[in-house]
């Protein structure tokens, strides 16, 4: 495991001696001074007179280090650009027509952004241009306008630390893989080569989170230049309405154009057989692999066949749960290409399971240890699942506040909380939708039962379940029912899916089989 | 007639709404107890079923102009697209521009967002009705517009009713996965009492009502045993009643002389029965005919006209198709063959070949042995040219034989002969070959 170093960002400025919040200017023309202040828009001298620079003005402070006397006044500024000063091929990559007026973000480092007050002509303003459709707008919540309110008790604060989102401050028991990973991306990345590396395992083995924590620690020695630098991208084949934009994704990522399908394989193609731009790596993250499967396969064949090209310098992770996804979907071409950089991420097992839990508390004290032990050997016998073992170590968390409000125990999660959450998740809902079934319906079901016992078959029509069930009605001494209301009886156990039916337009005729096993049924009506 | 009451709607209305729906009273009356008063919500769907003119729609329509509720009819059969029943329904609610609003092809959730748009412009201040005619077409149509509808009240959030009628029981419009069950509501058949009193409700201005009672009663005591359709009695009543009255107009009979009437008219509605009933001759025809005096079966009824001319061969391979579908394949020896054995009849078929196939229908048999059939029932030498296969593949375009399994054109083909035995009768007897005699059946 890489100890990650944080970096608090103290930028301790010894100049700013004296800031101010507006600063008083001579404009040519007028008599009296006009007054900038902070956040304001300002004209700034430029090489020719007609046309001054466009920036805000951030800080402001006397530069008084050196003299005193001489102390200068000196604003930092976030610099514009406006539409003419924007090179004419550049403008096509904006993709509408703005407004003449408009100004945009400035963000090369070729410019000091600290400039001499005595060069700021005056304040501007900028008019919004007039309103449009926003077109790159997304959709955001809207931020909170009072602080997240800090977790009141310990039970609290642990359900916050449990939560699937809340980051961990580290991976236990993937350490392996974690550094096989780094390694593998490491070295492709200081060689500048390309390749491919397939990566699976069951839902919630933590593959996903181990290669966003590699890429993240890659980062952070490439901010410190242990490394050469280089170009993070993800895409989930989840998130596309189509596999073949993927393309469209990869491209806007990397060189923010917008373009078709097509167009961008096309682009694509011609960026990863010339030589990578400033010798750059990119890294390719392919999230949920099996869904960009498509017939033909291009989009699988390219994105694997991109790292293999000589001056590409494309490393690409794929993810996909099944271990043999290679060899059942793909074609050889596109197999072979994969290579066999194959890691698998094996389920957790019961102490790893309770090793997680652990560090996500870290040493918040919520739990008893028989308590946090069952729960990582349940999940661990059944799919070793850690977010399941998180979802039931919050849902036991809740239980116990619950009770706890009652009657005053330790204050800790114990064993009965757990078995609660366990019996809540696991328990199939089929035997408890049968114990409240109407009479009716409970008749009826056995009457499927008696029906299958005298066929000898699983499968049966309403017709013949329809002769039992009257036959039991008389039986237990109740009114027989009519068709119809058997057939409601029938159908409504269907859309509850204890029964699986066919089209009701067959009434009669329709063939009925059971969605549970007859046991479970039995099990279920004997237990009054 | 008890005297139906319902608050909040005009008292005499009701009144000349219930003398307008004779023998429907009951029915009115629990259909106002539903509605309510006009500002009250009604069941969010009704499913209203019954035989075919029981009055269905002609009853919740009445209601609907007699009290100018707003309502959409709309009839399923039209609505080829689920977007052509959002048109109607927006269109009759809220006017022909909100329907413009939807786009080309509207789906469920467009629907639901313009007309949640348009009533809260205008809210309703009566129920509104949606009413769906022939409603069994909703079941083909997406399977989430009938759920969607049952619930439509809830969705739109507005005091709108659906309600369905059918010919077809509630259990064969159940979604498999479950839905809001809508309020059953079931329109019997008419008694032969109460078609007689709808039925003498049209009588003839220039007869007194008595007689018209009289040749109802006598049309209903002819064909009340066929036919409870009212439609179609009502029909057949209108066509016949000048027949009836001929006795009258030439001064042979007086209105007392009942039975008199009835030996006019009881053997013509029982060729009646025969004939316009079944739809041989045309109303038209009908009509002309009784003009005309002429005798009722001198004209070819449609079902005569049922014989093609046929080119010789095409006779022969229809005759040999014929034979090939209704004779087991193992007695062709003993027909077609020249010298045979003796054979008996007993004990050398199989048990389901000894049925008769005239009643199991036709079967299926291979192109050769079509082709071993032909040559020997025809006489002469026959080459077996291309225009011998193409009048068998002309055979098939004019459904006279019909190709069973479409998954071998060319080599060994099955066909099916799907002509009836008067048919094949009629064609043997132009070429003057003796089917019965090689039938298997008949033997």
């Amino acid at each position: 495991m890489v100890k990650r170093c944080f970096n608090p960002d103290i930028n301790s400025n010894n100049a700013l001696i004296d800031p101010h919040r507006s600063m008083s200017i001579s404009v040519e023309g007028k008599t009296e001074d006009a007054t900038v202040s902070l956040g304001q828009y300002i004209l700034i001298e430029g090489d020719d007179d007609d046309n001054p620079f466009v920036a805000q003005l951030r800080k402001l402070y006397t530069d008084g280090r050196n003299m005193p006397c001489f102390s200068k006044k000196t604003a930092v500024v976030q610099w514009f650009v406006r539409m003419c000063e924007v090179p004419q091929n550049k403008r096509k990559l904006l993709g509408r027509d703005p407004h003449p007026q408009e100004i945009f973000f400035y963000q090369d480092r070729s410019c000091d952004n600290e400039v001499d007050g005595e060069t700021i002509l005056g304040a501007v303003q900028t008019a919004p241009a007039t309103p449009r459709t926003p077109r790159h707008a997304t959709p955001s919540i809207p931020s909170r306008s009072a602080p997240a309110r800090k977790p009141g008790n310990v039970l609290e604060e642990a359900r916050a630390r449990l939560h699937v989102s809340s980051v961990p401050e580290s991976l236990p028991c993937r350490e392996q893989e974690f550094q096989d990973i780094y390694n593998f991306v490491e070295s492709k990345v200081i060689d500048g080569t390309g390749g491919c590396m397939y990566i699976s395992g069951v839902p919630g083995t933590g593959k996903t989170a181990t290669v966003h924590e590699v890429v993240r620690s890659l980062q952070q020695s490439a901010e410190q230049d242990e490394i050469p630098h280089f170009h993070f991208i993800e895409i989930n084949g989840m998130k596309m309405t189509d596999p073949h934009q993927a393309y469209v994704q990869i491209l806007q990522k990397l060189t923010n154009q917008k373009a078709t399908p097509d167009h961008a394989a096309a682009l694509l193609e011609k960026r990863f057989s010339a030589p990578a731009p400033k010798k750059e790596t990119t890294v390719l993250l392919v999230d949920e692999l099996d869904l960009l499967w498509t017939r033909k396969q291009n989009v699988m064949y390219n994105l694997f066949d991109w790292p293999t090209r000589r001056n590409a310098r494309l490393v690409v992770l794929t993810i996909a749960n099944t271990m043999d996804l290679p060899e059942r979907i793909m074609i050889n071409r596109v197999a072979s290409r994969l290579g066999l950089t194959r890691m698998s991420f094996q389920p957790y097992t019961f102490k790893q399971l309770q090793q997680i839990i652990t560090s996500r508390l870290n040493r918040v004290k919520a739990f008893e240890e028989d308590a946090l032990q069952l729960v990582s050997r349940k999940v661990a016998a059944l799919s070793g699942d850690a977010r399941r073992c998180l979802d039931i170590c919050r849902r036991a968390t809740e239980i116990c506040e619950h009770s706890g409000s009652q009657k005053n125990g330790s204050g800790l999660v114990g064993m009965s909380h757990v078995m609660e959450a366990l019996d809540e998740m696991f328990s199939s809902s089929y035997i408890a939708a049968i114990r409240c079934a109407s009479v009716q319906e409970q008749l009826f079901l056995r009457a499927v039962i008696a029906e299958f016992r005298r066929l000898g078959l699983e499968e049966a029509t309403f017709q013949q379940v329809f002769v039992q069930h009257q036959a039991l009605c008389r039986v237990e001494g109740l009114q027989p029912v009519s068709v119809s209301e058997g057939l409601a009886v029938c159908q409504r156990l269907g859309s509850c899916r204890l029964l699986l039916l066919e089209g009701s337009r067959l009434d009669l005729f329709l063939r009925i089989r059971l969605n549970v096993s007859q046991d479970d049924v039995l099990y279920a009506l004997k237990a009054d | 007639m008890a005297l139906i009451k319902c608050p909040g709607y005009p008292e005499d209305t009701l009144r000349s709404l219930a003398e307008r729906l004779p023998c429907r009273e009951t029915q009115l009356a629990t259909l106002l107890a539903l509605m309510g008063q006009p500002d009250q919500y009604s069941y969010p769907s009704v499913f209203i079923y019954g035989h075919r003119a029981t009055g269905k729609s002609h009853v919740v329509l009445s209601i609907m102009k007699d009290l100018e509720l707003p309502h959409a009819s709309v009839d399923c059969v039209e609505c080829v697209s689920s977007g052509l029943l959002f048109h109607q329904v927006l269109s009759a609610f809220f006017g022909l521009d909100a329907a413009a609003l939807l786009p080309r092809c509207p789906s469920l959730s467009d629907f639901v967002r313009l007309y949640k748009q348009m009533s809260s412009n205008s809210p309703a201040t009566q129920t509104r009705y949606i009413i769906l005619d022939r409603a069994e077409r909703m079941r083909d149509m997406d399977f989430s517009l009938l759920p969607a509808l049952l619930r439509l009240q809830e969705l739109v959030n507005d005091n709108v009713t659906v309600i369905l009628l059918s010919e077809i029981v509630w259990e064969k419009f159940r979604p498999n996965t479950g839905c809001f069950e809508p309020l059953l509501f079931h329109f019997p058949d008419y008694s032969k009492a109460e078609l007689v009193q709808i039925l003498s409700w049209d009588h003839h201005p220039s007869y007194t009502p008595e007689l018209y009672a009289s040749y109802i009663n006598i049309l209903l005591g002819v064909f009340f045993s066929v036919c409870r359709d009212l439609r179609e009695l009502r029909h057949l009543a209108v066509l016949n009643f000048s027949k009836f009255c001929e006795p009258l107009e030439k001064g042979e009979a007086k209105e007392s002389d009942i039975h008199k009437l009835w030996k006019n008219i009881e053997p013509h509605l029982q060729r009646a029965m025969q004939t316009v009933y079944l739809r041989e001759v045309s109303s038209v025809q009908w009509e002309q005919q009784q003009m005309d005096e002429k005798e009722a079966t001198t004209l070819r009824v449609l079902s005569a006209h049922a014989h093609i001319e046929l080119p010789y061969y095409s006779k022969f391979l229809l005759i040999a198709a014929y034979l090939a579908s209704f004779n087991p394949a193992r007695t062709d020896r003993r027909f077609f063959l020249k010298s045979h054995g003796k054979i008996r009849k007993t004990n050398f078929l199989k048990k389901h070949e000894k049925t008769s196939n005239h009643l199991l229908g036709p079967k299926p048999f291979p192109l050769d042995r079509l082709m071993a059939i032909f040559y020997s029932v025809v006489d002469s030498r026959v080459a077996p040219t291309a225009s011998i296969f193409s009048q068998i593949s002309s055979l098939v375009t004019l459904q006279l034989l019909s190709q069973v399994g479409h998954d071998d054109q060319l080599d060994s083909p099955k066909y099916k002969c799907s002509v009836s035995l008067d048919f094949i009768l009629a064609i043997s007897r132009t070429v003057g070959f003796d089917v019965v005699k090689y039938l298997y059946d008949f033997l």
